[in-house]
């Protein structure tokens, strides 16, 4: 991943398996697809953009140790969740609005790989005229 | 640096740059060169995959994902030969006498829209879809519609041989749309219109445009070689839509004689909203959008229409994360999907204007108005998602993530307008409209009535930034209808223009 320090890589992998849990069992191939997606996204973007992910990144990671001593990665699942919805109902709209970037981020990365459609029962076709009744 | 001549250089070939290319080409057969302008690729068949990032990388700017200044809305809008007719749904529907009446445009009467519109709806061949194509999400929206007493009306959509693929925000994978990629641009380009794409316009002034040619790694390769031109043209019509219209018009300075322009900028700001049903149902096989109700409009200022998106798309737009949001994902074959559309007020400070690089930056702020019209249509989606049987509902300013069929009778208090914050939930526009609007006041508004941009007889816009207000409909069939009217003032002053 070129757009992103490795830091910020680990921090993004683990609110990754906060937001979709999923995203914990995927193999080495759906992994790297994974990062991939968000890569080439944060790349497509402007350089402000992949920026501000990487400081919020950074937030997320270090603002824990205020509250619980520990940074984000080493926080258990039940913490690591408190933090995320703090973020997502915070006050601070500049806080809300980048969790709500970073989660789009991480939904990306995740549903928009083909491979994980069949799934959640996704299964698009172009010739669906047989498939609208019963 | 390349030098290119033309008469008419047309900027965009959506549905204002497709239909004002079609009026204009019978001017061809009279000697007179007209170049089309496109920033985005023209896709060979093959390349329509239907894949979700693939598809929005290729045919929508910012994949689809361009934000507005305060981060609190994505703004969706297309970049192809064909433009966002490219990836609307095709619903086709002409303007309410009453809505022009709010245009209040001194030249614009209602009566010459409309047939215009009508040209329009017969060339694109619009008509009802039958019964029989009609998917469980849409026929569900107009069961609960109906058995709450709401008015739903059926809608027209501008489709050739469809198979229901239900891809048409990701470039119709079948050729049944027919968007002016199907329709007005290869009639255009059989008279001798030349469309460009790949083809930035960087810069316009009188007499020519400033442009950059660059072939992304997909599609067919531009007419032009690769590098900058410049386009020598005696007439400008730019049809970039809401964002790069007055965005080319900013960054080429016309703003200092123009105070209006960028301004008054209105977006439909829109939520997705989801129920779930107790079994699968028919929802990404059809086509996505078939029924609206328009039964809030003047009570409460919303519009309601069914939809049906895709995993990416719909995984952001639901509020949340974690096991909720999953559980909800994987039962995608059991979800219906309503579309909100808010309609916004024009006021002065929603604008685009553009940084130091000239690029458009979007200032909108969400008024506590529509916020409340938010809030009121997903009290009344929701109760459209449960008359239609749903066994829960995803309200993204839920006081819980979903709210179960059993608590159907407490919406009101499990929908709190508390809730209802930018930045919280998901809010998009897909109906990008003003900017250049149209008006006879140099202070208020930026063209005539028929495009002209005030002070410079050379220069047109024709696009949905001409509108004033917002449409309150579904807008490309205006669009057009404003572009032929354009295209006619042009070709009335033909001698007069072309002869410089």
């Amino acid at each position: 991943m070129d757009s992103l320090p490795a830091d910020k890589v680990a921090t993004l992998e683990a609110v990754a398996r906060r937001i979709v849990p999923e995203v914990a069992g995927l193999d080495a191939g759906g992994r790297e697809r994974f990062l991939e997606i968000i890569d080439q996204a944060l790349r497509e973007r402007p350089p402000a953009i992949r920026r501000q992910i990487a400081v919020f990144l950074g937030v997320i990671r270090q603002a824990p140790r205020l509250r619980f001593g520990h940074s984000f990665e080493r926080l258990g699942a039940g913490r690591q969740e408190r933090v995320l919805r703090w973020l997502q109902d915070c006050p601070v709209s500049l806080l809300r609005k980048g969790f709500w970037g970073l989660k789009a981020l991480v939904f990306m990365g995740y549903y928009g790989q083909p491979e994980v459609w069949p799934e959640i029962g996704y299964a698009p076709v172009f010739d669906a005229r047989d498939k609208l009744h019963g | 640096m390349g030098e290119r001549r033309v008469d008419i250089a047309i900027v965009g070939s959506g549905a204002g740059g497709g239909a004002v290319a079609k009026e204009l080409a019978p001017l061809c057969g009279q000697g007179v060169r007209i170049a089309v302008l496109e920033w985005g690729a023209r896709l060979e068949e093959h390349e329509y995959t239907g894949r979700e990032l693939e598809m929005a990388r290729k045919l929508y700017f910012d994949s689809g994902g361009v934000l507005t200044k305060d981060r609190t809305m994505t703004l969706a809008f297309g970049r192809a030969y064909g433009g966002s007719t490219v990836v609307y749904t095709g619903t086709s529907l002409a303007m309410p006498p009453e809505v022009v009446e709010r245009w209040a445009v001194p030249g614009l009467e209602w009566q010459d829209l409309h047939q215009r519109s009508l040209k329009y709806l017969a060339e694109n061949s619009v008509h009802l879809q039958e019964e029989g194509l009609l998917n469980d999400n849409n026929r569900l929206f107009r069961l609960g519609c109906e058995r709450l007493g709401y008015r739903v009306e059926q809608f027209p959509v501008n489709v050739k041989g469809c198979r229901g693929s239900s891809l048409c925000n990701l470039g119709c994978p079948n050729a049944a749309k027919q968007g002016t990629h199907r329709v007005q641009l290869p009639a255009a380009e059989a008279r001798g219109v030349e469309v460009i794409s790949n083809c930035k316009v960087e810069r316009i002034s009188r007499g020519e445009c400033q442009v950059t040619v660059s072939n992304p790694p997909y599609g067919r390769p531009s007419a032009w070689e690769p590098g900058r031109h410049t386009v020598k043209a005696k007439v400008v019509v730019v049809c970039g839509g809401a964002v790069n219209s007055p965005a080319l018009l900013l960054r080429s300075g016309f703003g200092q004689d123009l105070p209006a322009l960028g301004r008054y900028l209105t977006l439909h700001p829109a939520l997705i909203l989801v129920g779930e049903h107790a079994r699968p149902i028919s929802n990404f096989h059809g086509h996505p959008k078939s029924f609206y109700c328009d039964q809030f409009a003047a009570s409460h200022g919303f519009l309601l229409e069914t939809c049906m998106y895709f995993p990416f798309t719909t995984s952001k737009n639901l509020i949340g994360f974690g096991p909720e949001h999953s559980e909800l994902m994987r039962a995608f074959d059991h979800l219906q999907m309503i579309l909100v559309l808010a309609l916004d007020p024009a006021l002065p400070g929603n604008r685009v204007r553009v940084d130091r690089g000239g690029e458009p930056v979007v200032d909108y702020t969400l008024t506590d108005t529509v916020l409340d019209s938010l809030h009121a249509s997903m009290k009344a989606s929701a109760r459209i998602f449960f008359a239609a049987g749903a066994r829960r509902v995803h309200a993204p300013a839920g006081r819980s993530f979903s709210i179960a069929a059993g608590d159907a009778d407490r919406i009101d208090q499990l929908i709190p307008r508390s809730n209802v914050v930018p930045g919280r939930i998901s809010v998009n526009s897909a109906h990008l409209m003003g900017g250049c609007r149209m008006g006879a006041d140099r202070a208020t508004s930026v063209t005539d009535e028929c495009g002209q941009v005030h002070g410079q007889p050379w220069l047109y816009v024709a696009d949905s930034s001409l509108f004033p207000r917002c449409s309150e409909i579904n807008p490309y069939v205006t669009v057009m209808a404003l572009a032929d009217r354009v295209a006619e003032r042009i070709t009335s002053r033909a001698g007069e223009l072309l002869t410089r």
